[in-house]
């Protein structure tokens, strides 16, 4: 009998989690986060970044990146719904994650934060590449500004750099300005052009460039100005959201006390930019912004309240789609004055703009084009930062019924006549052609 | 020179309408038909040159109602005409009876197709 509860007890005791890590498309945050360290002064060293996922609710896992007991996945589920990679030098996984794993893991829809370093490992460099960016290809290299660095009493190399050239999106920074600008201590990376997922959301300034800070400048660097990316994010087609840093520093503690003066600059700041800009960024890596739903699509002829099986050419119709954003508790209605929906065959016919109730509801009206066929409403919306909304919804148009056309239209009545006369004159021809004897 | 001409041209018509005078008067009355139905359809072609070919179902019925006629009547005459050995064997009574079962059914068609 105990034997059984205890079997019943660890039993529950698995399923638990596996019940809680549920990640659904009605809830869309990722609720389980798998942290993977190069050691564990890190979970220290970055207390407040993992501080800030547990007040927000989310469960960390943290284990060492060689601990052979990593696994993301179970019975082919997925443990996790986010997983972080503050492991810049682990050259290998344990147990039996790898490269391809982690592609997987972000094919499947989940998110990923990389963090590399000066050390970065070739593991990390792969995965970076495959996520569209490539990091300075020098291990030594680093990001130095001349002109726009941190001042500060130790670093002589200027090394430590203030950026404040963030992406102007509120959806991935949030909709509060971050005054003070960020430091940063890391490698230079540079967007794969043939990419157009991948963004940069820190750039370096024009006269940045990446070298090896110890050694003589014997060569023109590698990378340098603006095509320097400090911190860049990807929305994968399938939702998926990766944040690629060039720096593990930017998210510790020591840089988000630290107080900033940009070179050149009179102000002071107590505190950098950093902490707002990360848990920002955070918060969208982890769908708590910019994740929207459409639901509802309703169209029906106007006056009426039922939809159609299929509309006849010249019918005035009413189309309408609910558009709600997450906000990391509920769904909030989405406010924007710039979806349009498209009724399209092969191209669109009609493309309109809808407009919004404010409690996201999108509605607007159009006449069907006086072209029969099988056409589709399309809702194509794709804005930077917002997850990408792509609705059809399939409707055959059909022509005018035989009974349905216009009849005894005014401008015909000549017409009437002259075929009239000719039934009249042929009656009259018949009549004196057989009489006339 | 000139006037050379223009007499000719009197002499022509005084000799067509001499030669038309002979002509047997049910032909004439086929004639005087087929000239109403041309004059109809140049009619309905003068208005459509104005107002625009909206609704054109109409307007291509209402012609060819016209035209369709011309030419029901000009066969109709072919046939009766005494002086045509090629439809000697062939009765007029049969001849207008065809002529009237293709008006019926032209004037059917037309009815169906000008809305």
């Amino acid at each position: 009998m105990a034997m059984k509860l205890s079997i019943f007890v660890a039993l529950i005791a698995l399923l638990l989690p596996l019940l809680s890590t549920a990640f659904s498309p009605e809830t869309p945050t990722d609720r389980r986060i798998l942290v993977l360290l190069d050691d564990q002064s890190i979970k220290s060293s970055h207390s407040i970044f993992f501080k800030s996922f547990q007040t927000r609710g989310y469960d960390l896992d943290f284990r060492l990146a060689d601990d052979p007991k990593i696994s993301l996945q179970r019975y082919g589920q997925y443990l996790y719904d986010g997983l972080i990679l503050f492991s810049p030098q682990a050259k290998r996984f344990g147990g039996s994650l790898d490269l391809a794993g982690v592609l997987e893991f972000v094919d499947s829809g989940r998110d990923l934060v990389i963090a590399a370093d000066g050390a970065a490992s070739d593991l990390i460099r792969d995965i970076s590449t495959e996520c569209g960016v490539d990091f300075d290809v020098d291990s030594a290299a680093m990001v130095i500004d001349h002109t726009s660095y941190a001042v500060s009493k130790t670093d002589g190399d200027h090394t430590l750099i203030a950026s404040d050239e963030f992406i102007q999106s509120d959806v991935i920074l949030g909709s509060e300005k971050i005054e003070a600008p960020v430091i940063f201590k890391g490698i230079a990376h540079s967007l794969n052009p043939a990419n157009s997922l991948v963004l940069k959301v820190l750039s370096a300034s024009p006269s940045a460039y990446s070298a090896n800070p110890e050694a003589e400048l014997s060569s023109p660097p590698s990378m340098s100005g603006s095509s320097i990316s400090l911190v860049s994010v990807v929305q994968a087609r399938n939702n998926a959201r990766i944040l690629i840093s060039g720096s593990l520093d930017l998210f510790s503690d020591r840089l988000f006390g630290s107080g900033v003066q940009k070179a050149g600059s009179e102000t002071t700041f107590e505190k950098s930019g950093n902490e707002q800009f990360v848990t920002e960024l955070s918060k969208w890596v982890f769908h708590e912004r910019g994740h929207l739903k459409a639901v509802s699509i309703q169209h029906h002829k106007v006056g009426e309240v039922v939809e159609p099986a299929m509309y006849r050419i010249k019918d005035e119709l009413e189309f309408s789609v609910e558009i709600y954003e997450w906000s990391g508790k509920s769904w909030q209605p989405y406010v924007s004055d710039d979806v349009q929906v498209q009724f399209y065959m092969m191209s669109p016919y009609v493309l309109k703009t809808l407009s919004t109730n404010q409690k996201g509801l999108y509605s607007t009206s159009f006449k069907v084009p006086d072209v029969y066929g099988v056409f589709q409403f399309k809702v194509e919306y794709h804005r930077l930062g917002y997850t990408g909304l792509s609705l059809s919804k399939q409707i055959p148009v059909r022509p005018f019924r035989h009974n349905e056309y216009e009849r005894f239209i005014t401008t015909a009545f000549p017409y009437y006549g002259g075929s009239v006369s000719m039934m009249a004159g042929f009656f009259v021809f018949t009549i004196v052609y057989l009489y006339n004897k | 020179m000139v006037k050379t001409t223009s007499k000719d041209a009197q002499d022509l018509f005084r000799a067509l309408r001499s030669a038309y005078a002979a002509t047997p008067t049910n032909l004439k009355i086929i004639d005087l038909y087929i000239v109403f139905a041309i004059m109809t359809a140049v009619i309905q072609v003068v208005y459509v040159g104005i107002v625009g070919s909206f609704p054109f179902n109409s307007f291509l019925s209402g012609v060819l109602s016209c035209v369709g006629t011309a030419v029901l009547a000009v066969c109709l005459r072919i046939q009766v005409n005494k002086e045509n050995k090629e439809f000697k064997d062939l009765p007029p009574e049969r001849a207008f009876a065809d002529f009237v079962l293709c008006n019926v059914v032209l004037h059917l068609v037309i009815m169906n197709f000008i809305g």
